[in-house]
């Protein structure tokens, strides 16, 4: 359960985020550059929509009939030569994995980039058992060099400047210092290619499942996910039991929305698919192929008829880039395998009480919704989940301030039942309060309204008449 | 095996709950493969050169087959390859490019050729070539990819660990888009092989968003289309 | 139709009598008959976004006993509109009977600007306001109720003003109710960049149509010094 949040953490780690000036101007110049990418893109394609639907109802009914399609897979997957372990939590994962890579005797595990390996914490396993990992997407390995874990979905190192990353490879590669992104890949290409050559097992994660004929879509742009799976000796793949879809001719559809979404590319570089293990006659492709279909609270997502939904995800990261929220803090604060809009629905429901202050990142703006590709109700599921949080509330140790202004609200609600006392209350209370005010704002609140006061803003005096209300005029 | 059945239990359980959305309807069938008379395919031919520019991706040119072991010859040399690693044609006969290339004085790693014992396992020998030579088995139009499907004689190898890549397509081959592209390619080769679908080198935007290319596979990637007189 | 009704929406009774007021003279300018809902002081939102369901269910019942069906309900708040009219069928989920009744009064719910424009028809409401404005879209109004052109068309209606973009106009200025006291370093971070961008577009004025955001946003430049107003969009189309 470690690669969850550390419990209430997020309060300490979202201030660290909003303190750091620094990070939320990387974070908003490149967020910025994929919202702009992404609008670009969209517009010229007028099928989005409509596309967009027709993702939505696959993954529907996809996902209304997982049972059937699971087995299918199964069944198609060792048909074309692949083992299949199905894993009930990530533990069960961890060591089916560690175990062949034990048993095919390998050093060495190169990595494409998985958000599902991290969320079961296999490097740390693989470790422990001796084995060198090394995740070879870009990103991924900038911030393993750095001993991190990523902070986006799709762009693992979004927290870092091409300065921060020459500094890095100048002191964990010996190059000279650079800033130059072209001479910084050449360094990673060239040390990362060897490791390609001589690795035992290639790791990867997995986009789409399609049962009807078993094959594994993985969709990348670097390459390094078609290393992983073609050079190595044994490949294993791991993916969340959502991944599967009905057919095929099912695939075109989520490829037209997915990159459009995702990075603002009409397809990505590389759309890879795997089926099985190397024939008898290729010179390439692994000659065993181990495929890990994971749970790990999946099917309890599915078993709740709101939050089945956020199974949909295609983890593209659009709705980290557009979170007002995520942009100012960055994705460490979240202190999770998945930040953002939808790692706060996922989190709580794989880590979980640790995770259950997530849902309540969030002003419920709407704005994760609007760019969904598969159009998840975003806010609809936190909401749920902060009245599911709500009734086992005891459970979970909240931060101070979140109880006492959960407090309050039930008290405005208590009092609000009783609209002709509660305006008798204000229009008492006002003129007493009035010589505290400065043109009708408050510098300084006592109570709960303190944290708004401490927090950079003045509060509304109580039914003031602010006197720039009254007469309109220009100064400028 | 029973882990398996647990999970299948536990899913079936989890979808006896109620629903909230309307059960689904799937529609049915993609696009036919587009009609190849000239004037769509010369058409086709042209929309794929204007995306496969937009990826980055460096289109050579339209030509006859007997023309293209020239135009092979006339790009290695402008690489500077020094070794070229030539896969087996779908439609067309590779074997004049290999011989072309040897005329030029180039050296050859043949995927075909029966393997000396004291030579390296062929993997090696593609990745040590400065260009890989494949045929794609469909382009697409809407997105310049290409797609080629990985065979003994054409491995996944030769469009992913040499520098730079030199993928030929058929012109009878260009699809409208993705759905038609896999309608046609059909199931088969999906689950007998391994089926890369290409849109320009390989790419990177991990620092600051910024684009670099060949970060893993090549950094260059050429197209040509054979169009038979 | 003469007469219509009134919702305050608690933030606008409690901290901004203004826009009440400027509500009720616009619509009086329409010769329409302004009757206030008075029997009900909140539409359930702050509980209900705090995931306290008991406390929300009081509030909706007490709304929806306060108001009937036959005559436009008007609420000057993109939020508490959302409220009403989408929010309730998750909240009364399991109370058919409230349920019902919320169904049969959602097509008299409008938020201020969409009943001016889609119900009355009117774009020009005699206005005057000569400053330059920058509207800021609030969320809910925005992605809830995809009011969009509705209050720009007003604006644009109103003579002497300059409407000017900004960067980034639909992001959210970082309110969200309880959010802003229970997260308030994320809150003040998201209001603080929206008035970077909005200082930029060189605007003297903010307009929105939530009481929400012009608190959250008219506190935080309050707070600087800086020398912005911001506006109930009522405000403005009441000034003459």
């Amino acid at each position: 359960m470690s690669a969850g949040p550390s419990s209430s953490g997020f309060l300490e780690s979202s201030r660290r985020g909003v303190a750091d000036a620094d990070l939320r101007r990387k974070l908003e110049n490149a967020t910025g550059r994929h919202l702009e990418h992404v609008a670009a893109t969209r517009a010229e394609f007028p099928a989005f929509d409509s596309e967009r639907d027709a993702a939505r109802r696959i993954k529907e009914d996809a996902i209304g009939r997982l049972d059937e399609l699971l087995v299918e897979l199964k069944n198609k997957l060792e048909a074309n030569g692949a083992t299949v372990f199905v894993a009930a939590d990530a533990g069960e994962a961890r060591d089916y994995i560690v175990n062949v890579v034990k048993r095919a005797g390998a050093k060495q595990v190169v990595k494409g980039k998985s958000m599902t390996t991290e969320e079961i914490e296999l490097n740390p396993a693989l470790e422990r058992a001796g084995v060198e990992v090394v995740e070879t997407d870009l990103g991924e390995y900038i911030v393993q060099l750095r001993g991190e874990r990523p902070s986006h979905i799709i762009t693992p190192a979004i927290h870092l400047s091409k300065e921060d990353i020459g500094r890095l490879f100048a002191d964990k590669l010996g190059i000279p210092y650079t800033a130059e992104p072209e001479t910084l890949t050449d360094a990673a290409r060239k040390r990362l290619r060897e490791i390609f050559l001589s690795a035992g097992v290639g790791v990867t994660g997995v986009n789409f499942a399609i049962a009807e004929t078993g094959t594994l879509a993985l969709i990348e742009n670097e390459g390094n996910g078609r290393l992983s799976s073609t050079l190595p000796d044994t490949f294993i793949a791991v993916m969340g039991i959502e991944k599967v879809i009905p057919k095929l001719s099912d695939l075109p559809h989520f490829l037209e929305i997915l990159a459009r979404t995702g990075t603002g590319q009409k397809l990505t570089t590389y759309v890879n698919f795997i089926s099985g293990p190397r024939g008898r006659h290729d010179a390439d492709g692994p000659r065993a192929m181990h495929v890990v279909i994971l749970d790990n609270g999946r099917s309890a997502m599915l078993a709740d008829p709101v939050l089945r939904e956020a199974l949909y995800c295609l983890r593209c990261g659009a709705c980290l880039n557009v979170c007002p929220v995520y942009r100012r803090i960055g994705g460490h604060a979240y202190n999770s395998t998945y930040p953002g809009p939808i790692g706060s629905i996922v989190s709580p429901n794989l880590f979980g009480s640790a995770a259950a202050e997530l849902p309540f990142a969030s002003t419920l703006c709407g704005a994760c919704r609007d760019i969904c590709p598969v159009r998840i109700d975003i806010p609809r599921i936190l909401l749920h989940l902060r009245w599911r949080e709500s009734v086992a509330q005891p459970a979970i140790k909240w931060p101070k301030a979140a109880v006492k202004a959960r407090a309050s609200v039930v008290r405005f609600a208590r009092m609000a039942r009783f609209p002709r006392t509660l305006r008798l209350l204000t229009r008492l209370a006002a003129p007493v309060l009035r010589p505290f005010a400065r043109d009708g704002y408050m510098r300084r609140m006592p109570g709960v309204a303190g944290n708004w006061t401490r927090w950079g803003r003045d509060f509304p005096a109580l039914r003031a008449r602010r006197k720039t209300r009254q007469k309109p005029a220009e100064h400028s | 095996m029973s882990a398996f059945h647990k999970l299948i239990a536990r899913v079936r359980t989890a979808l006896e709950r109620p629903v909230e959305s309307a059960p689904p309807h799937h529609e049915a069938g993609g696009m036919a493969p587009p009609h190849a008379e000239a004037a769509r395919r010369a058409e086709l031919a042209s929309a794929f050169a204007r995306e496969f520019a937009a990826v980055r991706g460096e289109f050579l040119g339209i030509h006859a087959p007997e023309e293209i072991p020239a135009k092979v010859v006339e790009l290695a040399r402008s690489l500077n390859a020094l070794a070229v690693a030539v896969g087996a044609g779908v439609t067309l006969d590779f074997e004049p490019i290999g011989r072309a290339l040897e005329a030029a004085r180039m050296a050859v790693v043949r995927t075909n050729a029966k393997k000396r014992d004291d030579a390296p396992p062929l993997r090696e020998r593609i990745a040590q070539a400065d260009l890989g030579v494949v045929e794609a088995d469909a382009a697409i139009a809407s997105t310049g990819t290409l797609a080629v499907v990985g065979t003994p004689a054409s491995p996944a190898s030769l469009t992913l660990t040499p520098p730079a890549n030199l993928i030929i397509f058929h012109a009878d081959r260009v699809h409208a888009d993705l759905a038609a592209a896999i309608a046609a390619l059909g199931p088969e080769p999906f689950v007998k092989n391994r089926v890369a679908m290409i849109t320009g080198p390989s790419r990177t935007a991990d620092i600051e968003k910024m684009i670099v290319l060949g970060v893993h596979g090549p950094r260059r990637l050429f197209a040509i289309a054979a169009w038979p007189r | 139709m003469t007469e219509v009704r009134l919702f305050a929406t608690c933030l606008a009774e409690e901290f901004f009598p203004s826009v009440i007021e400027a509500a009720k003279t616009v619509l009086e300018r329409l010769k329409l008959k302004v009757r206030p809902v008075r029997a009900s002081f909140c539409c359930a939102q702050a509980p209900f976004n705090e995931g306290l369901r008991e406390p929300a269910l009081d509030l909706a019942r007490k709304f929806l006993r306060a108001c009937e069906p036959g005559a436009p309900i008007v609420i000057p708040s993109g939020s508490c509109t959302s409220m009403v009219r989408i929010f309730y069928s998750d909240l009364l989920a399991n109370e058919p009977k409230l349920a019902e009744r919320a169904a049969a009064l959602r097509p008299w719910i409008y938020e201020f600007s969409q009943f001016l424009v889609d119900v009355m028809k009117v774009k020009y409401v005699g206005a005057r306001f000569d400053r330059t404005v920058a509207y800021h879209p609030a969320c809910h109004l925005t992605r809830e109720l995809r009011v969009i052109d509705q209050p720009r068309a007003l604006l644009a209606a109103v003579e002497g003003i300059r409407v000017v973009d900004f960067r980034n106009p639909e992001e959210c200025c970082g309110f969200g109710g309880v959010f802003s006291v229970k997260l308030p370093h994320i809150s003040a971070a998201m209001a603080e960049d929206k008035i970077q961008r909005i200082q930029e577009s060189g605007a003297s004025t903010i307009v929105a149509n939530d009481c929400g955001c012009l608190m959250q946003l008219g506190g935080a430049l309050h707070r600087r010094g800086i020398p912005i107003e911001t506006w109930h969009l009522a405000e403005v189309l009441a000034a003459r």
